[in-house]
C-alpha cells in the first residue's frame, strides 16, 4: 500500500497555535511524524539584549500567552540572581500567588481546548467561563487580563487591593466545586474513557530520554516536580502534594492536570492566609537607580564603565504549567542583560512526537496532541 | 501523597448511561444559565456600569467584584497638560518607542513645552510610562474602546489625551514609590565651563548657577576660558530626568551617590 505525507497545520483545528505536524500515513495508521515549528519566531532572546532588565518583562508575557506569569517569574528569578538582589518575603508569596492562579488558568485553558479536540463542546464553554474568573482576579491587581507586567526585578509592582483576599477565596470555592463537575462530564462518560485510555503512551524511560517534563512526565509515574525538588520563592513554605499517575496515556495526563489544579487551590489558600497576616514591603529597598520607578537616561557610556557594576550570571528553573522551564541571564554590567537564554518545556514535549504518535490512527492525533498542552509562543519565542 | 492517580469512575456497561450521565450535568448548567447567564451582553451591558459594582452577586453569576473593570485597569492614557513638565521620562521608559514628545502651545518661544503623543498602534499598555511620570500627569484610565477605521486616528496628540483626562474617568490609583537610595546628579568641576545649559533646560528649575571664586593665575599657568559659575542641584526638587546630562556640552554631569 502506498504511503503519503499529510500536513496537519499550520491552519488546522488540531494545532493550538501556529505550527505544522507532518504525518506519514499508511492507510489510517501513522507511520512517521515530523513536527515543524518556527512560524511564530519573534526573536525574543535577541530583543531582550536591547531592553532594560525591567522592560524584558513585557516580552515574557508574550512568550507564553496562557502562562505569562510563570515566564515572568522565571526571568525575574534569573535576573535577580545575576544582579545580586533579593526580594522581600511578601513579594515571594505574591509571586507564588500569581504562579498558582496561572497554573489553574493555564490548565483550564488546556481543558477547554483538549475536550474540544475530542469533540465535546459544553465542557469547552465551562472551562473558558471559569478561566475568566482567574483573569478577572488578575485584572484587579495587575491592571490587565493577559499581559500583566506585574513582577519587577527586586519585587512586584504593587500590593494587592483591599478586599482581594475575600474575593479570591470565593473564586477558589467556586473553582473547587467545578473540578468535580469536570470529572463527571469526562470520566463519567465511557465514550471519553474508550477514546482516551491506552492512547499516546509515553513511558518514563522515553520521557527521560527525550527531556519530556511536566504533567507528561508525572503521568508516566515519575515523581518529579521542581517546586519540590528545587524549591524557589516560597514553595518550600507551603504544603502540597505532587500529582502522579501511572497510566502514561491521555487519561493519565488528564488526571494529573486535574489533580494539579486541586493542589493549586490548596496552595493558594495557604498563601492567602499568609498574605493576610503579614503586611510588608513588596519591593527590595536596595535597588540600583535605573531599576527603580523612573527609567531616566543613564548618560554617556563612560559612566557605566567608571562605576563598578556588579557582574554575574543568573540561572533559574521553574515548574511551568507545561513543564520545566529554565532561564539563563548574563549580566556583564550595564542596564541591559548581555545574554538571555530560555529553555521551553513544550519544545521538548513535541519533539518526542515520534514516540507517542507512531502506530496510532490518524483520528487519534488530535486527542494525543491535545493532551500534550502545546503553547507555540514559548516554543518559537 | 505517594499513591498514583487512577480513574475512579468505573466503566459502565449500559450504553444509554454513556450519554445521559454527562448530559445530566450539562442540563443542570443549562437550567442555571437561564436565570443567571454567564455572558455580559456587550455593548448593551457594559462592565463599567454601576450595577456590576459593589453588589454581592452580579448579574453574571460570578462572585463579587469579579467581572467588573477595576480602577487600576490599564487602558487609554490621560494627560494633564497643565502639570506636565516636559521631562521626557515617559518617552524614555517606553519599551515600544510609541511616545513622541511634540510641542504644545503654552511654553515660551525659546524653550517650547513638549508633551507626549502616543501611537496606539504600537502601544502595548505596559504602564511603564505612567510609572515613570514624576508629576502623576500621565496616568492610565479604564477606557478601552479604541477601534477606528483610519490608522492616523490611532495617534493620540496631547490635546486628545487631555480630552480623555477631562472625562474624569477612574484612573489607575497606583503610584510607585521612588527608591530610597536614588542617585543624584553630580558635577565634575574641572570640566565645567559654566555655560548655563543645564539650568536653562531643567524642567523643574532645580538647578541654580552659583558664582565661584576666580582663582589667581600662577606664573606660567593659563586659566581655563570659562564663566566662573557652577550648577548646584536641589535634590529634593530633582525628578531625575537626566535632561541636564544630555544637554551638557562638556559631559561634566553624571549620575552618582552624594556623600
Amino acid at each position: 500500500m502506498s504511503e503519503m505525507w499529510i500536513n496537519m497545520g499550520p491552519q488546522h483545528p488540531m494545532t493550538h497555535g501556529l505550527w505544522n505536524l507532518r504525518v506519514k500515513l499508511d492507510g489510517e495508521i501513522v507511520v512517521d511524524v515530523d513536527p515543524e515549528i518556527g512560524y511564530l519566531h519573534r526573536g525574543i532572546e535577541k530583543i531582550s539584549e536591547d531592553r532594560h532588565y525591567n522592560e524584558v518583562i513585557t516580552l515574557m508575557d508574550r512568550c507564553c500567552y496562557v502562562a505569562g506569569f510563570s515566564w515572568e517569574h522565571l526571568y525575574i528569578l534569573a535576573a535577580e540572581e545575576a544582579l545580586h538582589l533579593a526580594p522581600p518575603e511578601r513579594a515571594e508569596y505574591l509571586r507564588v500567588l500569581c504562579d498558582e492562579f496561572q497554573r489553574i488558568g493555564s490548565h483550564l485553558m488546556w481543558y477547554a481546548a483538549f475536550v474540544q479536540d475530542i469533540g465535546l463542546m459544553s465542557p469547552f464553554l465551562y472551562g473558558m467561563r471559569d478561566r475568566d474568573l482567574v483573569l478577572d482576579l488578575y485584572q484587579s491587581y495587575t491592571g490587565a487580563r493577559m499581559t500583566y507586567e506585574y513582577m519587577r526585578v527586586g519585587g512586584v509592582r504593587n500590593d494587592l487591593p483591599p478586599g482581594f483576599s475575600a474575593e479570591a477565596r470565593q473564586v477558589l470555592d467556586w473553582l473547587s466545586r467545578r473540578f468535580d463537575e469536570y470529572d463527571q462530564l469526562t470520566l463519567g462518560s465511557d465514550i471519553f474513557r474508550k477514546r482516551c485510555d491506552n492512547l499516546g503512551i509515553l513511558k518514563a524511560n522515553d520521557c527521560v530520554a527525550h527531556g519530556v517534563t511536566g504533567p507528561m512526565l508525572r503521568s508516566a509515574g515519575v515523581k518529579r516536580d521542581l517546586r519540590k525538588d528545587r524549591p524557589y520563592s516560597a514553595y518550600d513554605r507551603v504544603e502540597f502534594d505532587v500529582a502522579v499517575a501511572d497510566g502514561a496515556d491521555v487519561t493519565a495526563r488528564y488526571l494529573v492536570r486535574l489533580e494539579e489544579m486541586r493542589q493549586a487551590v490548596r496552595i493558594l489558600r495557604q498563601v492567602l492566609d499568609w498574605l493576610d497576616k503579614n503586611p510588608g514591603p513588596v519591593m527590595a529597598e536596595e535597588l540600583p537607580r535605573w531599576l527603580g520607578a523612573p527609567y531616566a537616561p543613564i548618560g554617556r557610556e563612560g559612566y557605566l564603565l567608571k562605576r563598578n557594576f556588579p557582574k554575574g550570571v543568573g540561572f533559574s528553573a521553574v515548574e511551568e504549567p507545561h513543564g520545566e522551564a529554565v532561564a539563563y541571564v548574563v549580566n556583564e554590567g550595564g542596564e541591559h542583560p548581555y545574554r538571555v537564554k530560555f529553555r521551553s518545556p513544550v519544545f521538548s514535549n513535541i519533539s518526542a512526537a515520534r514516540k507517542y504518535l507512531i502506530g496510532y490512527h490518524v483520528a487519534d492525533i488530535p486527542p494525543i496532541m491535545g493532551s500534550v498542552d502545546i503553547c507555540i509562543g514559548e516554543v518559537d519565542r | 501523597m505517594a499513591q498514583e492517580l487512577t480513574a475512579t469512575e468505573k466503566p459502565n456497561e449500559n450504553p444509554i448511561l454513556w450519554v445521559t450521565r454527562p448530559m445530566a450535568t450539562a442540563a443542570r448548567q443549562f437550567a442555571k444559565s437561564l436565570f443567571r447567564p454567564s455572558t455580559i451582553v456587550y455593548p448593551y451591558e457594559r462592565l463599567e456600569d454601576p450595577k456590576f459594582r459593589g453588589r454581592l452577586k452580579v448579574a453574571s453569576g460570578k462572585p463579587f467584584g469579579v467581572g467588573q473593570v477595576w480602577d487600576n485597569y490599564r487602558g487609554v492614557h490621560a494627560l494633564n497638560i497643565a502639570t506636565c513638565i516636559s521631562c521626557n521620562l515617559c518617552a524614555f521608559s517606553c519599551p515600544d518607542l510609541c511616545i513622541d514628545m511634540v510641542t504644545v502651545p503654552g511654553g515660551d518661544p525659546k524653550h517650547p513645552k513638549k508633551c507626549p503623543q502616543i501611537d496606539y498602534g504600537k502601544c502595548s499598555y505596559c504602564g511603564f510610562c505612567s510609572d515613570a511620570c514624576p508629576e502623576g500627569c500621565l496616568t492610565m484610565t479604564t477606557r478601552y474602546e479604541l477601534s477606528t477605521t483610519k490608522r492616523s486616528e490611532m495617534i493620540y496628540s496631547p490635546q486628545k489625551l487631555l480630552e480623555v483626562f477631562q472625562h474624569k474617568l477612574p484612573m489607575n490609583p497606583i503610584r510607585l514609590a521612588r527608591p530610597a537610595n536614588e542617585d543624584a546628579i553630580l558635577l565634575e568641576p574641572l570640566l565645567c565651563i559654566g555655560c548655563n545649559a543645564c539650568a536653562r533646560d531643567c524642567p523643574t528649575q532645580c538647578i541654580t548657577m552659583l558664582d565661584i571664586p576666580k582663582p589667581e593665575a600662577k606664573p606660567g599657568e593659563k586659566l581655563p576660558k570659562r564663566i566662573w559659575k557652577e550648577p548646584v542641584v536641589n535634590d529634593s526638587d530633582c525628578v531625575r530626568c537626566g535632561t541636564c546630562i544630555s544637554v551638557c556640552p562638556k559631559e561634566c554631569l553624571f549620575w552618582g551617590t552624594r556623600r
